[in-house]
């Protein structure tokens, strides 16, 4: 009986209540004991069908195994399971771990070791997937490790560390801002370039008036990982900030397409619509948030294809996302200072000059850290909530001098009622009313993302190190680990040989965890 | 004599390469083995030059280490060179250690590399366990950046001695190479189904291996009834009697070119 036929096995002593309709909510690609792409599925969710773990029987988990990336630091990266192995990316190295005992399988190492930040992969057909250093996209035998194709990127530009997406038999990736950021496709039989989508404008694009005609600085960084909607054939992604990031006198107007949340047709990487969530941005929030969850649900009594987007700037937005419509949002941090609100197009309602950074260092909340980053939220069908890492407090954004396009930083305000506090929260999408809210011990920064269970688990894990456990319907803690470093990477879940695992990246390791062999699951089934 | 002219100015460079290397081992041999060790490898007082091991293979580049040899390290045991040996000998030196360092790829061997990849393929039947580019067998280790991995001797050895170990030859290594040995392993589950193949990994609880029909299996030891590890390897070492010279010869050019030198790093990341 090979591995796959015992994860069969396995999967058959499950609660099979999942996974049967494609729709929305549960769209593939990965099947239900699985993780194959960065958010686990399409809709980005990160709503695991998997039951056997459950708020009764969490407070036994146990770490089962650990594997140490030598070389690296401060991981951010999301691992993906297939048949029981686990794949673990970097830019240049793949470790194939064996998801039981944590046991190498093989390792590929393409000269030099890189500790970039690179925050995961795809399997598919048989392959795993990573960028190089040196401008190089590569396809691994996902068995061996052994290069199946290697090509040039497309325009000779470094791979950001985003990790290849797979769509629709495509894979996507990006680049970042400088000169400009873009999307492009490949073919992940032959490593072949599709197509490629601009962020920023050329002079002859209409855009370009957005930028009152300086995009020297470029802008519009695709540094992370959207969502595919196969209903509309359509990734749905985020841009980055405008560049200069903190300066935009230089560049009038609204800068499009950065900070947006993009709909590109997955068949032509022609744009289908946008929507900007920071027009001329001066804070470096980007629209990159690990958020751009498809939902499938009623909202004022119509069922309506969403997205649920919770964003850098401390808005949340929820837009139909077949046309990028917006159709209600919120502020989900109580310190915000830069805007009253938004308006009935989903702007932002600046307050005064919005915050703008100067010489002798203006307060900004949230600071440019962001009120969220790229850990991922969560979205649950059973509860319907929208879970998520929010970060209260400010930031002083410094410029050095009044010229136009001078240089900037930030830091963490110094003022103790405005210090960066991190929470866990729960939130009603469609009233953006808060369920209940977490306030984490320490932490204080980017924290980890998260992810929710069919069986009422929210995965939550803090970002001092605390792999931890929550009841998704109460917020109330059941579990939890000190797995020694910081967190700033995603969780999964998987099944193997029936058995129900979490993983996630804890500083130079990865941390498995799952039920004591001897303890009985849900409902006293394996 | 125009046409020997040419002859001997492209024999020339190699042969004195050689020469050179040989001098440098010579050299090397009276004045560095004592700190550094027999092949650069690692001594009582020095570290490693040459080695899987250390950081030193890899992250200086030649021109570094020639800068160290003639001008020391102040403030360490490392003195300088360039006023106790001449300028030929420490570019002896150099070769000599850059020799060592250097891969299949820096060093291939001559020969048909097209009659050898139809060696590969057909007669030499590597394929029934090897891949590159995807294309094989994945029983045994991808051969597509081999030449990359591993140097000349390392690559030879494998085809025609059976003492021969996969791991261990000098090459360049990853980080913290895995423990795939690659022995064959026969293993018989609790309902009675016996599987051949080869090992990948194993630890008190589990095991990891290839089948013979190219699927990874993974097992809790509680499912095994017997794990029995067959001595001997199933990679054939008799190459060079199995094959022509020319073929062997020839499937040694082609194998010493398997590989790929990464670019230099571009951009950043976020």
């Amino acid at each position: 009986m090979g591995l796959k036929h015992i994860a069969l096995a396995g999967l058959m002593l499950l609660p099979v209540s999942v996974g049967a309709q494609p729709s929305i909510n549960n769209p593939g690609p990965s099947a239900p004991g699985d993780w194959t792409i960065y958010p686990g599925s399409y809709n980005s969710q990160r709503h695991s069908p998997l039951k056997q773990i459950t708020p009764a029987n969490a407070h036994l988990l146990q770490v089962k195994w650990v594997h140490h990336i030598s070389g690296s630091r401060e991981l951010e990266m999301t691992p993906v399971v297939k048949d029981g192995v686990m794949y673990i990316a970097q830019y240049n190295r793949v470790d194939a771990i064996d998801a039981r005992s944590g046991n190498v399988i093989w390792r590929y190492q393409r000269p030099p070791a890189s500790t970039a930040a690179y925050r995961g992969t795809s399997v598919y057909d048989n392959k795993v997937f990573i960028a190089t250093t040196d401008a190089h996209l590569v396809a691994l035998d996902a068995r061996s490790g052994g290069v199946v194709w290697d090509v040039a990127v497309d325009g000779g530009r470094r791979l950001s560390g985003m990790g290849p997406f797979l769509a629709k038999d495509k894979l996507i990736v990006g680049v970042l801002d400088q000169p400009d950021g873009y999307i492009q496709a490949y073919d992940p039989k032959t490593g072949k370039h599709l197509w490629t989508w601009h962020a920023i404008p050329r002079p002859e694009d209409p855009e370009y008036k957005s930028w009152s005609g300086n995009t020297k600085e470029g802008g519009g960084a695709i540094w992370m990982s959207g969502s595919f909607d196969p209903e509309q054939n359509a990734i749905i992604w985020g841009t980055g900030q405008p560049n200069p990031p903190y300066s935009n006198e230089v560049r009038e107007g609204d800068n499009l397409y950065s900070d947006s949340i993009v709909a590109i047709d997955v068949d032509t990487g022609k744009l289908k619509w946008h929507f900007q969530t920071t027009p001329h941005d001066q804070h470096d929030w980007d629209a990159t948030s690990g958020s751009q969850v498809l939902v499938d649900t009623n909202y004022q009594g119509k069922p309506r294809k969403l997205l649920l987007h919770a964003d850098r700037n401390g808005f949340f937005y929820m837009l139909d996302r077949s046309n990028g419509k917006f159709l209600r949002g919120n502020s989900f941090i109580d310190d915000m200072n830069w805007a009253s609100g938004l308006s009935p197009e989903g702007r932002p309602i600046l307050l005064g000059d919005g915050a703008k950074p100067s010489v002798k260092g203006t307060l900004t909340c949230p600071s440019t850290a962001g009120a969220t980053n790229w850990p991922s939220a969560t979205y649950s069908p059973v509860t319907g909530w929208l879970y998520f890492h929010a970060v209260e407090g400010c930031g002083v954004n410094f410029r050095s001098s009044i010229t136009p396009g001078a240089g900037t930083s930030y830091i963490e305000s110094p003022d103790e009622q405005h210090r960066w506090v991190s929470h866990i929260r729960a939130m009603d999408p469609l009233t953006g009313k808060r369920m209940w809210d977490l306030t984490e011990v320490r932490s204080n920064h980017y924290g980890p993302g998260l992810m929710s269970t069919a069986s009422g688990l929210l995965f939550a894990p803090e970002h001092f190190g605390q792999a931890a456990m929550l009841d998704a319907r109460t917020g109330k803690r059941l579990w939890h680990f000190n797995t020694g470093d910081y967190i700033t990477a995603s969780p999964i879940t998987y099944i193997l040989d029936g058995r129900q695992y979490f993983a996630i990246a804890s500083g130079t390791n990865i941390f498995t965890f799952g039920l004591p062999d001897a303890a009985p699951a849900a409902g006293g089934k394996p | 004599m125009r046409a020997l002219a040419i002859l001997i100015f492209i024999a020339t460079p190699a042969l004195a390469q050689q020469q050179q290397v040989t001098q440098g081992k010579a050299l090397y041999d009276q004045h560095c083995t004592a700190c550094h060790g027999a092949n650069a490898g690692a001594g009582e007082r020095a570290p490693a030059i040459v080695s899987a091991a250390t950081s030193m293979r890899g992250a200086r580049s030649d021109a570094q280490l020639m800068a160290i040899i003639r001008n020391g390290i102040p403030g360490t045991a490392m003195p300088a060179w360039n006023n106790r040996l001449s300028d030929s000998d420490i570019a002896s030196i150099g070769a000599f250690i850059r020799a060592l360092r250097g891969t299949a790829l820096d060093n291939p061997l001559p020969g048909d590399v097209a009659h050898g990849e139809a060696v590969f393929w057909g007669k030499g039947q590597c394929a029934t366990c090897h891949a590159i580019s995807g294309r094989g067998s994945v029983i045994g280790p991808d051969l597509g950046n081999i030449a990359a991995d591993r140097k000349v001797t390392a690559i030879s050895d494998a085809l025609t001695k059976p003492e021969h170990r996969v791991y261990g030859d000098g090459g360049v290594h990853l980080p913290a190479p895995p423990p795939m040995d690659y022995e064959p392993v026969h293993v018989v589950t609790k309902n009675g189904l016996a599987i051949d193949g080869v090992m990948r990994n194993q630890d008190a609880w589990s095991v990891q291996f290839t089948g013979m029909d190219g699927k990874l299996y993974s097992f809790d030891r509680a499912q095994l009834r017997s794990v029995t590890i067959k001595p001997g390897g199933i990679m054939p070492t008799d190459y060079d009697k199995r094959l022509s010279a020319d073929e062997f010869k020839d499937l040694l050019a082609f194998l010493t070119r398997q590989g790929m030198r990464p670019g230099p790093s571009s951009g950043g990341g976020e």
